[in-house]
């Protein structure tokens, strides 16, 4: 059964979303244990569901197992940095995946596609992680820009009770964007590697693209670790590079429709 | 029995007379010995800067009047205390007491400073307590924990130095090993500096106009002084400035502070002023990664967290009646134990007393006879106390005994053996 643990899952995330919006709306925020419970319970149901799952090439595995990492790098983030604010974005972004992912169809039971066995699936799960890393990146400068303003404008709400402090946000931001990076770096070798060896032939515009968005990701990078920005440049700077990712993958799409592959 | 508190606070009295009434720790056994010599069973005397309360056990007509005096003395000039002070008794002295701890009853609500000065008034008094307002006070630091534990009364913070404290802590992730400069030499800094280093904020520069002053406090503090002109510098790697001169006009200015900013390389910068006027120009909250406060500001931090805290009153009060209702239901217990004997014994009296004057007018009885009209005179006795006992032990249990008690004591012309 895939579908029941994806949807335990999907229920699970949900309730964990309505948790960490709650306190925005005026109401008690939940105890920590529940913050942190609900998604890891939804995380188990998740890795149960995706077990079962034997293709993963399709948009639809994908966008669950992108989903699972937000989630998992959501709890890491409240239980290391006490940030429990990440879930206000990774919540309803992980539901939302998720439903999506289910709304397109999960691919059915069966025996895994020749050729195409570990090393791909090891493809797309770094991939997937690298990702999910760069987009905690782009939450966390999100989140600091808004408590950025907050401070600079005086300005004394939900924001400023409820977001973690501007310095630890900046820390969470530069451990995602050094961490997502190699990490992406390593998933994108592996695709490589598996459309070589299974004689596949990779498309030049994805090439030349992807290429361009690495370059984009690692200047952020770059400039965080080499140059040493930090605050606001470096936020910006990687809201510019996961917006990259974003746009490029969108073009990708449109020029090559279709959901049986994510890329 | 009795429970009764007298007292002064920051609703019936300005500062200046709350001044003369307060307590040094060493005054307040010979204040409470003369309470006690004037004929209370117990006292605990709890003074702070807003309040001067005795708690008294057992507080006869002239203890009220000898506590009067006591602070009428300090007042001085021939004024009566009393104009500024009020009376609890009983139910409402402990209510009283309870909403104290929980910081219902502060002048910032929810303050937690209280329960320590609570606790330090029962300890200061143990000797003079009384087992009554022993319990008392013991329960009453438990009610405060369980407020400020079930509720959100001391969440957030509700005064113009923790709101400094609450607006660093949004921006730095850890205040602990952080460095501070304080500028000037207010109160008001000085207070918000002590705020700062109780979160481990290390203040390491005092800077003032005048060198003596700064190098005073900064002794204090175990900092090193600076003259203002020399502060500028340290603006590159201070993580906080705190501000508060007595200067007329602006003293931290954008041409001042400026180029050492610039040299932080990005690292937060949070100035903090409390200077009235202010100490900084507002043009240096247009430097990147400086965010400055006023006074203004950190006052509507601390007004919307006592705005916050005032939604939990009502579960904040239920839970003092709740504890009332515990307190008294022990109160009774421990009271209704010596009536009730001394009931009993009084009644078994009357029935001995009487029984002896029978059988000597019915000599001519057997002893079984004799026996079985002794058994009859003692089942009698015990039905007509069976009822009696019962509604007293329950009403007793339900925080209801003590009323009861005083009826029957005044019915019975009981003596007064029931204090503990």
């Amino acid at each position: 059964m895939v579908l029941v643990p994806h949807l335990i899952a999907l229920a699970l995330y949900a309730l964990a979303a309505a948790l960490a919006l709650a306190p925005f709306a005026g109401l008690r925020s939940a105890p920590r244990a529940l913050r942190l419970g609900v998604p890891l319970l939804g995380i188990a149901a998740h890795v149960i569901g995706i077990a079962r799952v034997t293709s993963f090439l399709g948009v639809a595995p994908t966008l669950s197992m992108l989903a699972l990492f937000l989630v998992a790098l959501q709890a890491a983030s409240e239980g290391l940095f006490g940030a429990s604010a990440v879930g206000v974005f990774t919540g309803p972004l992980a539901t939302g995946l998720l439903g999506l992912a289910l709304l397109i169809g999960l691919a059915p039971e069966g025996p895994p596609p020749s050729g195409r066995g570990a090393w791909s699936i090891l493809h797309i799960t770094v991939s997937v992680l690298g990702l999910a890393m760069l987009a905690l990146a782009f939450i966390a400068a999100a989140l600091y820009l808004l408590q950025f303003r907050e401070l600079k404008a005086k300005r004394f709400g939900a924001v400023f009770r409820l977001f973690p402090p501007l310095e630890r946000l900046d820390q969470l931001n530069h451990l995602s964007l050094v961490l997502g990076f190699p990490t992406v770096t390593l998933g994108v070798l592996l695709g490589f590697g598996v459309r070589y060896a299974g004689g596949a032939s990779v498309d030049a515009a994805q090439v030349v693209w992807g290429m361009l968005t690495w370059v984009v990701l690692g200047w952020a990078v770059g400039v965080r670790v080499v140059r040493h920005w930090a605050g606001r440049r470096a936020a910006f700077a990687s809201i510019a590079s996961f917006t990259a990712v974003l746009l490029v993958y969108v073009a990708l799409k449109l020029a090559a429709p279709g959901t049986q592959r994510f890329l | 029995m009795s429970i009764t508190v007298l007292g002064v606070n920051h609703r019936t009295a300005p500062l200046d007379v709350r001044e003369r009434f307060a307590h040094e720790r060493r005054e307040v056994p010979a204040s409470l010995e003369r309470v006690l010599a004037a004929g209370a069973r117990g006292g605990v005397l709890l003074s702070t800067c807003n309040r001067t309360e005795f708690y008294l056990a057992e507080a006869d007509v002239a203890v009220p009047e000898a506590v009067w005096a006591i602070l009428s003395e300090r007042l001085g000039g021939g004024r009566s205390a009393s104009e500024y002070g009020y009376t609890r008794r009983d139910r409402d002295a402990v209510r009283h007491l309870y909403r104290v701890s929980a910081g219902l009853d502060a002048m910032i609500l929810g303050e937690s400073q209280i329960q320590g000065q609570v606790r330090d008034a029962w300890e200061t008094s143990k000797g003079q307590a009384g087992p009554v307002l022993h319990r008392l006070f013991q329960s009453a630091l438990l009610v405060g924990a369980r407020v400020r534990s079930e509720t959100g009364l001391a969440t957030g913070a509700a005064s113009a130095p923790s709101a400094a404290v609450a607006v660093a802590a949004r921006i730095f992730t850890r205040l602990a090993g952080r460095s501070a400069l304080i500028l000037g030499a207010g109160d008001m800094a000085e207070l918000a500096a002590t705020c700062l280093a109780s979160e481990g904020v290390r203040v390491t520069l005092v800077a003032n106009r005048t060198y003596e002053r700064a190098r005073a406090i900064a002794e204090q503090m175990g900092a090193r002084a600076l003259t203002l002109d020399e502060a500028w510098e340290h603006f590159a790697d201070a993580d906080i400035v705190l501000s508060s001169t007595a200067a007329p006009h602006a003293v931290v200015t954008w041409d001042h502070v400026a180029p050492a900013v610039a040299r932080r390389g990005g690292r937060p910068l949070c100035i903090l002023d409390l200077g009235m006027p202010r100490d900084v120009e507002p043009a240096v909250a247009q430097l990147e990664n400086v965010f400055l406060y006023d006074i203004d500001d950190l006052q509507a931090v601390a007004a919307q967290a006592a705005a916050e805290r005032r939604r939990d009153i009502p579960a904040a009060e239920r839970i003092v009646s709740e504890e009332v209702e515990r307190f008294w239901a022990w109160y009774g217990g421990l009271v209704v134990v010596p009536v009730l004997k001394e009931f009993r014994e009084r009644l078994d009296q009357v029935r001995a007393t009487e029984l002896e004057r029978a059988l000597r007018r019915l000599a001519h009885l057997s002893p079984e006879d004799r026996g079985e009209i002794e058994h009859f005179s003692q089942t009698l006795l015990n039905k007509f106390l069976h009822q009696p006992t019962l509604a007293l032990k329950e009403a007793a249990q339900a925080g209801r005994g003590y009323g009861l008690l005083e009826a029957l004591k005044r019915l019975f012309g009981l003596e007064r053996r029931d204090d503990p």
